[in-house]
């Protein structure tokens, strides 16, 4: 048991306690799902189990070791394993195998119980043929499977994980997660599993809920989940289905408000619905449309001729009307960040060609400047970019090398700003100094400076939590509704753009699968399951029960009160 | 752009020298070089090539790939080469006003040229055919005896393995930075020296930071694996050496004889 007593903790260059007076246990053989937004204390409680951090008031005692004791810190950690956000920073070697021996070489372990226990780590996580690959080669999900495997060879009986899938495609999840659920049913390893997803917390037989360095909520997750309105004042979100039976639970329908998985709400479902006629998809037409980029059987080959050699993308051919709101999905290494980086001339297609607004990027003469002044990027994690001394400054960088005048500088870093809503006041600042959330935005301004026709936003939403997610989407589409630009969203998520984008078109393996209104491609669910994607959860649920297509919990909601059965009341 | 750089990469095979143990491929390699510049006329060159070939034939890594590594150096090449030509005291051949060409001139840039490009293509023999970890295992292990005067063995072996293993990832964080800069307008690619210098700001800025958050992480993550220095550890691999090492020894020695005996019975070619 890992217990935690009256703990206290707080970092030196602030005000407030990151941990504040929090007590709890975390029973042997148990999975328990920590909750809560950025900030909320939870990787800094989760740092205290194995003595990266130690308490200032309080104590923390693993398996009866108190963490403050330094001659007992190599067993400590030995006990309780923990692995981290970002896979790359956790890899040591240039070899898998080498990687997860790291950890038993560093204890002294003898070489040929070395071998057994990296066979062994790596065999439970599922990467046993990987063990001489180069781990930069490899996916995000068998990166953290590999960092798992790493702290298994360790032999620990606790498993504390800080966001292992935030910087994972729906495919590395899954596996990240199924990895876990088996260690901890057939092995019996003690699970702690740090997350910003419902669907993962759901998995647990635990969840703590943290805020402000408390534990709010603490139960399991059916008692947590149906608290609905108490998780998203906390800045967080509950499953689809639950946030739907919580809907019809208000618009009076008896149905049970602790519904977490599809199969459960199929279940509650089926009782109350019958099927309805097929309602009609809303098919995309391209009438009435131009033109922002075109793209013409493009194909894109990376590094010919070495033994890394690759056809990134095949044959593509595109339509990005104007003023539309665009999105590109596919996992990772399906090619979606090499094709946006082809519409403003970063790359240049192999074959093929790519028209902005009318203007060939192959050609010689097409100048660059031009077109990126016309198509703005903003990469994955977009805040790594900032660079200058001041907010004001880092917006201004695009302006400048427009070569613009002082005057029309300042007014493009006002507007550009404003709507991302950053206030005046923040504009001297270091834009270092600013939250995760904060960074993004000043990030974004910056291209939303050099006013561009067509804005291209790649996974806007990646790594925040639950409510930065909802408030960048709706900045997306406010800045949509203002300045009516062309905006692409490239993203692995499927439920946050569904009701965001007008035309959604899907990649796979460098090729596009399908495209079409959102409800057009979410309708072949199971092609998306196929590609490693995954449609909303209420879509699968309303076709089966309702018969009909929905992509948004509102329209599933609407569809289940007219399709009520009958002598089936609303109170 | 950046990507493209196959210099000091290793290049997954199975081949002859891939089984050679990495102490004695280091140590060959060191014989190599020195045979290089301790030869002193073409027909020593000629046995040296030779050697080279064999090396390259059993990696059976394509050749068209080696001569990729070797492209990045052209410039410097072919600048060291004419500087040589021109610059040379002795029988002049050709001259036109202050340049001129002479005998000795000559046989100094064909020496400078095939020096450069022997060891580069030995050198990456070396790195092709070596994991970099069995290279810094191996480099560690011979640098141990000297750990008790002071050589941090452990310590310079673990500082190569980590940024071995972090070029590929920087490398791509370059290349991301670069374009999402470029993106912005920024231009990498014109302009006088200081604009140049000026321009690599938005990109040597975030690089840094974004190197220390890794170097922060990477820390906790090791400490997290019980890391505590170089005392106290075992390996995963022990290097052993096997009947291949001897041949490789055995051929490389052959060669060496028949460098020092080429090098007696033809002279000196150049002083």
């Amino acid at each position: 048991m890992i217990k935690i007593d009256n703990l206290i903790f707080k970092y030196t260059e602030s005000l407030d306690n990151a941990i504040d007076n929090v007590s709890v246990n975390i029973e042997k053989g148990s999975f328990t799902a920590v909750l809560g937004h950025n900030g909320s204390g939870k990787s800094t409680l989760a740092k205290h189990t194995n003595a990266i951090l130690l308490p200032l008031g309080g104590a923390v005692y693993v398996e009866d070791m108190d963490t403050k004791d330094e001659n007992l810190l190599i067993k400590i950690r030995q006990t309780v394993g923990m692995v981290f956000q970002n896979p790359d920073n956790q890899i040591v070697a240039t070899i898998v195998e080498d990687d997860v021996a790291f950890a038993p070489e560093n204890i002294g372990v003898p070489t040929e119980e070395i071998r057994e226990r990296v066979d062994q780590s790596l065999k439970a996580v599922g990467m046993s043929k990987f063990n001489k690959e180069a781990p930069h080669l490899l996916s995000g999900g068998q990166k953290q499977r590999i960092a798992i495997a790493g702290v298994l060879a360790m032999r620990p009986k606790y498993i504390v994980l800080d966001e292992p899938t935030a910087m994972l495609d729906p495919v590395g999840r899954r596996e990240v997660l199924s990895t876990l659920k088996k260690l901890n049913k057939q092995d019996g390893m003690t699970v702690v599993l740090i997350t910003h997803n419902m669907d993962e917390a759901v998995l647990a037989d635990r969840v703590i809920v943290m805020d402000n360095g408390h534990i709010e909520m603490d139960g399991t997750p059916k008692e947590v989940f149906k608290q609905v309105e108490r998780i998203k004042e906390l800045g967080l979100d509950v499953p689809q289905v639950t946030e739907l039976m919580f809907e019809l639970k208000q618009a009076g329908l008896n149905v049970p408000e602790n519904v977490l998985t599809p199969n459960e709400a199929e279940t509650v479902l089926f009782d109350i619905v019958s099927k309805g006629t097929e309602n009609k998809i809303p098919l995309h037409t391209h009438a009435d449309e131009t033109p922002a980029i075109e793209v013409v059987n493009m194909s894109h080959d990376y590094a010919v001729g070495g033994p890394y050699e690759k056809k990134a993308l095949q044959d593509i051919t595109m339509y990005i009307p104007k003023g539309k709101i665009i999105g590109i999905i596919g996992h990772t290494g399906s090619g979606k960040s090499t094709l946006v980086q082809h519409f403003n001339g970063l790359l240049k297609p192999s074959k093929g060609t790519v028209k902005v607004d009318g203007t060939d990027i192959t050609d010689k003469k097409t100048s660059m400047k031009q077109i990126r002044a016309k198509v703005g990027v903003v990469f994955q994690y977009p805040e790594h970019q900032l660079f200058e001394e001041t907010v004001k400054e880092d917006i201004a960088f695009g302006p400048k090398n427009l070569g613009l005048s002082k005057e029309e500088i300042e007014r493009r870093v006002q507007e550009a700003a404003k709507s991302v809503g950053i206030s005046e006041k923040k504009y001297e600042k270091s834009p270092f100094d600013l939250s995760g959330g904060q960074k993004r935005r000043v990030a974004i301004a910056g291209v939303l400076a050099m006013e561009p026709d067509v804005l291209i936003l790649d996974e806007p939403t990646a790594g925040l939590d639950p409510k930065g997610r909802r408030d960048i989407l709706n900045l997306i589409k406010k800045m949509h509704k203002e300045k009516g630009i062309t905006i692409i969203i490239v993203s692995h998520g499927m439920e946050d753009i569904a009701n965001t984008v007008d035309l959604l078109y899907v990649l796979n393996e460098g090729r596009i699968a399908m495209h079409g209104t959102p409800m057009e491609v979410y309708s072949r669910y199971d092609e998306l399951e196929k590609m490693g994607l995954s449609a909303p959860q209420v879509t699968k649920l309303i076709y089966e029960t309702c018969g009909q297509y929905v992509c948004t919990v509102q329209d599933a909601k609407e569809k289940v009160l007219s399709n009520l059965k009958d002598g089936v009341l609303t109170k | 752009m950046i990507r493209d750089i196959t210099l000091g990469q290793y290049f997954p095979g199975n081949s002859f020298l891939y089984k050679i143990d990495a102490r004695v491929k280091i140590l060959l390699t060191l014989v190599y070089l020195v045979l290089i510049f301790a030869v002193n006329n073409y027909w020593g060159y000629g046995a040296v090539i030779v050697l080279l070939f064999f090396a390259i034939k059993s990696s059976k890594i394509p050749f068209k790939y080696i001569l990729k590594g070797i492209k990045p150096i052209m410039i410097f090449i072919v600048f060291t080469a004419v500087l040589n030509l021109f610059m040379t005291d002795g029988d002049i051949l050709w001259q036109w006003g202050v340049i001129k060409i002479t005998k000795q001139g000559i046989n100094y840039s064909v020496f400078m040229i095939l020096r450069i490009v022997l060891l580069m293509m030995g050198t990456s023999m070396l790195t092709y055919t070596t994991p970099p970890v069995t290279l810094t295992d191996g480099i560690e292990s011979l640098l141990s005896p000297f750990t008790k005067i002071g050589v941090p063995a452990h310590e310079l072996a673990m500082m190569m393995t980590i940024a071995l293993r972090f070029i590929p990832t920087l490398i791509e964080e370059t290349d991301k930075i670069m374009k999402a800069q470029s993106a912005r307008g920024a231009d990498f690619e014109t302009g006088n020296l200081i604009k140049r210098v000026k321009s690599l700001v938005p990109l040597l800025v975030p690089l840094f930071i974004s190197a220390f958050r890794r170097a922060d992480e990477l820390a906790t993550a090791m400490e997290c694996r019980c890391y505590q220095g170089g005392a106290n550890r075992t390996r995963l691999h022990q290097l052993k050496l096997t009947i291949t090492d001897f041949w490789a020894s055995l051929v490389t020695l052959v060669f060496i004889v028949a460098v020092i005996v080429l090098n007696i019975y033809f002279g000196k070619v150049i002083q």
